[in-house]
């Protein structure tokens, strides 16, 4: 009986065998990488605010502090979004009566609250706690950025576990690193 | 199973894990999931954050959000208050605890305490004004019972005017019924709620701790009753016996088994019928004039005689309030023969309105009922159609009413009955104020507005007087301020604030009041020898019923019965084998000429010839969690006793009831899981050697980093724990556990984080002991070398972590897991909630999916956060008594410690130095970080002869 196959036919299968290898190999890294690319965490994310607020304005040119709105920042688990009703003893009248300021005339009249698109966001199983971390000396723009620049806030942050262990794994001396490290820091 | 939790599961008639519940999957559907599963396992690993907004307060009250708040209210049932700590999340409530400064709490939480904040959110609660078929509007019921309106119908007096009100300690409450007296002065005003004791205008107050001997008739102190919490404290503070004034000793005597009587030394079943003539013997033999009545009587009455006599005036009878008159009557002049009054016992008025007068009681309703006499029946809470003995025939008294009115939480049998429907506000939504059953006035304050707009007693009545507009925070406020209840001539302002913060008046109880000489009057009943008698309880877990349409306490496994979602009746084994029954088995019971179909259950320690059944089941109202489980025993309840005659008759063998019962379930492999002693055993205790493993390697050198400052442990005393089940619940408010339902109970897939196990302390005594498990939090964990993903893990300051996000659900955990607690969720059981279910779940635990393992934490939020407030305020540790678990928070008799190991001078530390701390499964070298301390039982013969 003829050969059934011809001699290149090994060539054939080795060839095949090396591409699907390295096939696997680069879609493992694909997978790797694309999940830490800004496409998969949202880092650079813009999202359209109902008002388009501008940080560099109220902190550069006003040089209000960061605390002045979100007033959590140094006591809950929460940095907080200011009432509505904190946008207005230093708003003129005439300016609130702008087209661009309708959300918050609307939030007056309601009494619900501006529904801001939430940029810096994680999800349910992490607990965060803002006081912590500020009064230990990590400042906000650690995680949150150069948010005195950002004309339109966005996602500084991957906000991937790798970013928050980034800093825990390099904690000072004097903390317990091992206690940092330890999944109920965040997950509980 | 071990040997001892076998014996229990058998005697309870269940006997296998895994009943006949068990779903069966052919090959081929196993194998076509098993490929849709991985198939579909990929897509699931993707997440990615749905876009959400942030919305802040448009006004922002005093609050930060993020930080927790907390109030002080009272927890009101059948009119004595209970005082709490509610836990707020930005204006939700979400965790209930025992307010510390309140006489009835001492800082400890019952299971209908602990469960009240599910019921506040119960989305089957009513929620409109209603007439007849159609909505209304409290608008329109204010037009038809307006004064003016009103008197035309009921007569200018009021004569045609009758309130039936649940038992109520309220001076708000009363303020207005005066007033309302004054308007209508013909007008009938009566009280009822099955358990209340509307009849003694004098109740008991007992000093448990001061008590070295304490008889319990049928009494179930520790458990039930207004003070229950208090009263388990005290007991249990002398269960140590290490305590300096030595312990106490308990014997209960009792026809059904009760979580008192299962914490007893010596524990006696007797018929109802044989309580009064042994009660005759003993107070004889007490007096010294032996057999002057009955002859010697049983053989049990002459030891307990004996040991009253010898400690005098520093013991307490506890007469149950179920007993009939002349039981506690006798156990009145035994409590005088041993010069008990004014030490351990003593009397002070009843704080409930109407209390010991015959002109309030329900009895004279019903006859007005039957005369006809009403024409405007209002129904203030409570739930008269199904409540109440069913010979009175009261749901249909009701109907024939020509206008009724009720004010309730439920669409229920009741509400059905009356023309009128308003929804009631829940006592987290309410103004008002109560008394404990010292008389400590107490402030009910609201958590979060009426969710449903339901209305408080007040409000009806404020109604009534024709001020439907009057909110309650002004009504109370008027009547305090009207009463000038601070005295001191200090500013009214300043003192309701501090009172509103506190929850309690301070030193506001009643004085101590003379007893009446309680002659015992002849006793006409003795004569009467019944076959079978039946004895009506209240339910440990829905109570008379008001708790039917609650989750959680549905799925409580009952203490001592491990029953959930369902009641029984409760047999002796010799009983129930004379009608030829297993557990499960239905059987016909007659009684009051009416008959019910039962399952029943085998009870060991049960009296024999005696059948004890539950209150609350079998609703049929439109509590859609409640209706249809169970059965509905009112109807046998004849009217006025707690104990009745009866027949029963077993049904042909096809009739079973599967009964959804956890005693089988999770059962620890091991001969003597939980240990029991005596106290010569105990006194022959050398000091615990820490049973380290043997290991060839070195001891483990501390990692780089260091091991964290504190490690956690616990330990419980279970000569403490009576097994009342407040931490299960406890632990289910506080973690987010959620509700399966009686099929996966039968299945074994109920989720508690901790449950209480129940093991005979000796084969063939019914003694058994409660041992509380949950994760042990092991050193050396199995259920960590298994974990493919590593979801399991264990942190620097020795938790045993459970990462539910990294879980993949392989269940190799659980297998491993040699205590059999970690819980898997076999489906997304928190889906598909309501918005208004979803506001229970505690913000700092995860909501767990389908598919993923979960277990206790120790709190683990708990801990982080305090971690976290130490540090915010420059402390570095932690100390002691900082953190509460849960379970220790709510615990009546502080049976659960929970500290670091590094504190050397700590409770934990200390605790397990003690001879009698023990691990579970200690063989297995698993070091668990949860010690058990052994119970010891102070038996009456030892302790003598330790004398």
């Amino acid at each position: 009986m003829a050969q059934l196959f011809a001699p290149r036919a090994n060539v054939v299968v080795r060839s095949v065998l090396v591409a699907a290898g390295a096939l696997a190999v680069c879609a493992s890294f694909a997978v790797w990488a694309f999940a830490r690319s800004p496409a998969a965490t949202g880092q650079y994310r813009r999202p359209e605010q109902p008002i388009p607020f501008s940080h560099p304005l109220h902190v550069n040119a006003l040089q209000i502090d960061c605390r002045y709105c979100h007033t959590g920042a140094e006591r809950s688990t929460m940095a907080g979004m200011p009432p509505t009703k904190a946008c207005v003893p230093c708003h003129r009248d005439d300016l609130l009566q702008t087209s661009l300021f309708a959300p918050l005339r609307q939030s007056l009249s309601s009494g619900r609250g501006i529904a801001w698109r939430r940029v810096t966001s994680l999800p349910d199983f992490v607990f965060f706690d803002h006081a912590v971390h500020v009064r230990t000396g990590v400042a906000c723009e650690s995680c949150h950025g150069p948010v005195q620049l950002m004309h339109e806030l966005y996602q500084a942050a991957p906000l991937t576990m790798e970013s928050c262990l980034g800093c825990h794994r390099a904690a000072a001396a004097g903390y317990d690193r091992g206690r940092l490290t330890s999944c109920t820091t965040c997950h509980r | 199973m071990s040997v001892r939790q076998e014996e229990m599961a058998r005697r309870l008639g269940v006997d296998r894990e895994c009943p006949e519940g068990a779903d069966t999957v052919s090959r081929r559907g196993f194998v076509k999931l098993l490929g849709a599963s991985i198939a579909l396992a990929g897509l699931d690993g993707c997440t990615r954050m749905p876009a959400s907004n942030i919305l802040p307060y448009a006004d922002q009250p005093e609050l930060t959000p993020g930080i927790p708040q907390y109030y002080a209210t009272s927890m009101v049932l059948d009119g004595f208050a209970t005082g709490l700590l509610v836990e707020s999340h930005e204006g939700r409530p979400t965790k209930v605890e025992g307010n510390p400064d309140h006489p009835a709490s001492l800082g400890a939480a019952g299971v209908y305490e602990q469960a009240s904040v599910l019921q506040l959110y119960d989305p089957h609660r009513a929620g409109r004004v209603r007439h007849r078929l159609g909505t209304s509007s409290w608008k329109e019921l204010a037009a038809v019972l307006a004064p003016s309106t009103l008197r035309a119908r009921v007569g200018a007096g009021g004569a045609g005017l009758f309130l039936l009100l649940e038992p109520t300690s309220s001076p708000l409450d009363s303020e207005l019924l005066d007033r309302l007296i004054g308007m209508y002065p013909a007008a009938g005003v009566h009280f009822y709620s099955p358990f209340a004791r509307l009849n003694d205008s004098l109740l008991p107050q007992y000093d448990v701790s001061e008590a070295d001997v304490i008889v319990a008739v049928d009494a179930d102190f520790l458990a039930t009753g207004p003070f229950h919490l208090r009263y388990a404290r005290d007991f249990a503070a002398r269960r140590r016996p290490e305590a300096s004034r030595g312990m106490n000793r308990l014997y209960a005597i009792e026809p059904s088994v009760t979580v008192t009587g299962t914490a007893a030394d010596h524990r006696i079943a007797v018929r109802p019928g044989e309580i009064v003539p042994a009660l005759e013997v003993l107070l004889a033999a007490i007096r010294g004039t032996p057999g002057q009545r009955s002859g010697p009587g049983p053989d049990w009455v002459a030891p307990i005689a004996r040991d009253l006599r010898a400690h005098g005036d520093r013991s307490l009878i506890v007469a149950g309030p179920y007993l009939p008159e002349r039981a506690r009557a006798l156990a009145h002049q035994i409590n005088l023969a041993l010069g008990n009054i004014g030490r351990t016992i003593w009397f002070s008025r009843s704080p409930l309105l109407g209390a010991g007068d015959e002109r309030h009681s329900l009895a004279r309703l019903v006859d007005a009922l039957r005369a006809g006499h009403v024409d405007t029946l209002i129904c203030v809470g409570g739930n008269p159609s199904y409540a109440t003995p069913g010979a009175l025939g009261v749901a249909s008294l009701i109907r024939r009413v020509p206008q009724t009115v009720y004010l309730g939480l439920y669409e229920n049998e009741t509400a059905r009955d009356c023309q009128w429907m308003v929804p009631a506000a829940h006592f987290l939504e309410s103004w008002s104020d109560a008394r404990a059953y010292d008389g400590t006035l107490s402030i009910v304050q609201p958590l979060i507005e009426p969710l449903a707009g339901g209305k408080t007693s007040a409000e009806l009545l404020s109604l009534l007087l024709g001020m439907p507009d009057a909110h309650p925070y002004d009504l109370l406020r008027q009547a305090w301020r009207g009463r000038g209840n601070f005295g001191d001539g200090s500013d009214f302002e300043d003192g309701w604030r501090k009172i509103l913060g506190r929850g309690v008046v301070e030193g506001s109880s009643f004085p101590r009041e003379q007893a009446g000489s309680a002659a015992l009057t002849p006793d006409a009943q003795r004569q009467r020898s019944l076959p079978i008698e039946i004895l009506f309880r209240p339910d440990a877990r829905v109570r008379d019923g008001a708790f039917a349409n609650n989750g959680w306490l549905q799925e409580l496994p009952d203490p001592v019965t491990t029953l959930t979602w369902g009641n029984a009746a409760h047999l002796s084994p010799a009983t129930a084998q004379r009608f030829g029954a297993v557990t499960g088995d239905l059987l016909d019971i007659q009684s009051a000429g009416l008959t019910v179909r039962i399952p029943a259950l085998v009870m060991p320690g049960h009296a024999d010839d005696t059948v004890t059944v539950h209150f609350g089941y079998g609703r049929d109202g439109s509590e859609a969690l409640a209706r249809g489980v169970g059965v509905d025993v009112y109807p046998l309840w004849p009217d006025g006793a707690f104990t009745a005659g009866a027949s029963v008759t077993r049904m042909p063998s096809a009739s079973h009831r599967t009964l959804a019962i956890t005693q089988p379930h999770h059962t620890l492999d091991a001969s003597k899981p939980a240990r029991a002693m005596t106290l010569d055993e105990y006194s022959r205790l050398g000091p615990r050697k820490p049973s380290r493993s043997l290991t060839l390697y070195e001891p483990q050198a501390s990692l780089p980093d260091g091991p964290a400052r504190q490690q956690w442990a616990m330990t419980i005393d279970l000569g403490a724990c009576i097994g009342c089940g407040a931490c299960m619940v406890a632990c289910q408010a506080e973690n987010n556990v959620p509700v399966v339902g009686h099929d996966d109970v039968v299945r074994g897939r109920e989720m508690h984080w901790l449950r209480i196990d129940w093991y005979a302390a000796r084969s063939g005594e019914p003694a058994t002991i409660a041992q509380p498990m949950l994760c042990q939090q092991c050193e050396k964990a199995p259920c960590e070398y298994v974990c493919p993903v590593e979801a399991t893990v264990h942190s620097s300051d020795g938790l045993n972590e459970m990462v539910y996000n990294r879980c993949v659900g392989t269940r190799f955990c659980s297998n491993n897991c040699p205590y059999k607690v970690r819980r898997f969720n076999w489906f997304d059981y928190s889906a598909g909630l309501s918005p208004i279910e979803g506001l229970v779940k505690n913000p700092d635990v995860t909501v767990r999916e389908r598919g993923v393992m979960e277990k206790c934490t120790f709190c683990v939020q708990r801990i982080r956060q305090a971690e976290i407030a130490a540090r915010l305020d420059g402390r570095r540790p932690v100390r002691e008594g900082e953190i509460q678990t849960a379970c220790q928070q709510t615990c009546p008799t502080r049976a659960i410690v929970f500290g670091s190991l590094t504190e050397k001078d700590g409770q934990v530390a200390r605790d397990r130095r003690n001879p009698r701390a023990y691990a579970a499964l200690e063989d297995l070298g698993t070091e668990p970080r949860v010690l058990y301390l052994a119970r010891v039982r102070n038996s009456a013969s030892e302790g003598d002869r330790r004398k």
